[in-house]
């Protein structure tokens, strides 16, 4: 089953080669039902091997290390070769996956999965890039910007002036590199996500976890004293009602950068699941005459991701830095707009 | 004529209109994942003290109504 399955992914990321060796899977299929629900979570989740493609019955696979840690037997590191199609290796076997033991205890994964993997390559890239960008600046200063450093000028200072200026106000600079790692982190990961073969990094939510919390921390690091004061004394609000207002307020603070996850483990999980889904549909009817309806909406969703990935990107970022500017305020527009009473002048544009 | 955004009118440029975009989207989702997330706590509650009414679902999923409803009014009455 799991073979099959392999030789169904291939041919459904390697779109332009598909109706080549349909024949041959369509055979193959012939004695189990394809399964578009499991082929699909199978594709968008992690696993501890990176499957490429298969051509053939040749299956081109990296298979990556695993790293397992249990109380009694210790710190096991093997290839996950080893567990291939279902097999035991010290005592270790996949189910769905996950990592378990065969007598049942407690296993810390700490392996090298695909996600883990495609994290390390995106670091290297955007390491690669930006030190050549920073050399750019370096060497010039701030004459013209030449090579690859001219096509990342723009999308700084657009995230300098129309991002962290605007949100933050005249504090920006000290919050930069945040905004602009998570800008390109986001951004990079989202496009390498869409490449035949890439891991769907952006699209785990364990990822976007951390993102969001690393987005909760600093808002909370840099709050002053004017964001407490609007959580627990919330300006014209009645005493009698504060019991009530703190809580939505303390809502508030969580809320935000858990929507922050959820927005972008959504959006590309179901940018992933629909360009897919139009991509089963050939498999689902067995019809050749399908595929160019299907291959033609899965394109189009496929290069409206690319449209996406930049989008998601920045609504982060913008979001990040709108929560970021809330903390650091001096003075809150919100507060006379409350009941405050004391008038004072109309909202600024900032 | 069918050109709405001059480029000298400030208020209408392309940089800002994504940013309303963002920004509103933005709104929209938190006002969803508050009034979810309060009644997912209310649910997990009333499962853990094994409730034989449902009142942390009630009660929460009320809270997280206002408080989505208070934070959208906050949000879009705050100029910016």
């Amino acid at each position: 089953m799991k073979r099959l399955l392999f030789a169904l992914f291939c041919l459904l990321s390697l779109t332009a080669r598909a109706s080549e060796p349909v024949a041959t899977t369509a055979d193959a299929t012939e004695s189990e039902n394809f399964n578009p629900g499991e082929m699909i979570l199978h594709h968008i989740g992690d696993s501890h091997e990176w499957h490429w493609f298969t051509l053939g019955e040749t299956h081109y696979t990296t298979y990556l290390p695993v790293i397992a840690y249990r109380a009694g037997n210790g710190l096991s590191v093997f290839s996950s070769h080893e567990l291939a199609e279902g097999k035991v290796h010290e005592g270790l076997k996949l189910e769905h996956e996950h990592l378990v033991s065969e007598d049942g205890s407690k296993v810390y994964d700490f392996s090298i999965t695909k996600n883990v993997a495609s994290l390390m390559l995106s670091a290297l890239v955007l390491l690669v890039v930006f030190t050549a960008v920073a050399r750019g600046y370096a060497k010039r200063g701030t004459g013209a910007p030449r090579g690859i450093q001219s096509f990342f000028e723009p999308i700084i200072v657009f995230v300098r002036d129309e991002v962290a200026k605007k949100s933050i106000g005249p504090k920006y600079e000290r919050y930069m590199p945040y905004l602009l790692t998570v800008f390109f982190f986001i951004w990079f990961n989202n496009l390498m996500g869409l490449m035949p073969g890439g891991a769907n990094l952006t699209g785990n939510i364990a990822v976007t976890m951390m993102l969001a919390l690393f987005t909760l921390l600093i808002t909370l690091f840099s709050s002053n004293k004017n964001y407490w004061a609007h959580i627990f004394a919330t300006p014209g609000v009645p005493k009698l009602l504060l019991p009530i207002m703190i809580p939505v307020e303390l809502i508030g603070v969580f809320v935000k950068p858990f929507s922050l996850m959820v927005r972008l483990f959504a959006n590309i999980t179901a940018g992933h699941i629909v360009t897919l889904s139009f991509i089963s549909l050939i498999f689902i009817f067995r019809n050749l005459g399908v595929a160019p309806v299907s291959l033609a909406f899965g394109l189009f969703i496929n290069v409206l991701e690319l449209l996406v990935a930049i989008l998601q990107a920045y609504i982060f970022t913008l979001l990040t830095a709108m929560y970021i500017g809330g903390a650091v305020e001096d003075h809150h527009d919100a507060d006379y707009q409350m009941g405050g009473g004391d008038g004072a002048t109309p909202a600024q544009v900032h | 004529m069918a050109s709405p955004a001059k480029p000298t009118d400030p208020n209408n440029n392309n940089p800002d209109r994504l940013r309303a975009v963002a920004r509103y989207s933005g709104i929209g989702v938190q006002m969803a994942a508050t009034i979810g997330l309060s009644t997912w706590a209310g649910y997990w509650l009333d499962k853990h003290f094994q409730t034989e009414t449902p009142w942390f679902t009630l009660g929460l999923m009320l809270l997280g109504l206002f408080a989505a409803l208070y934070n959208v009014i906050r949000a879009v009455s705050n100029g910016e």
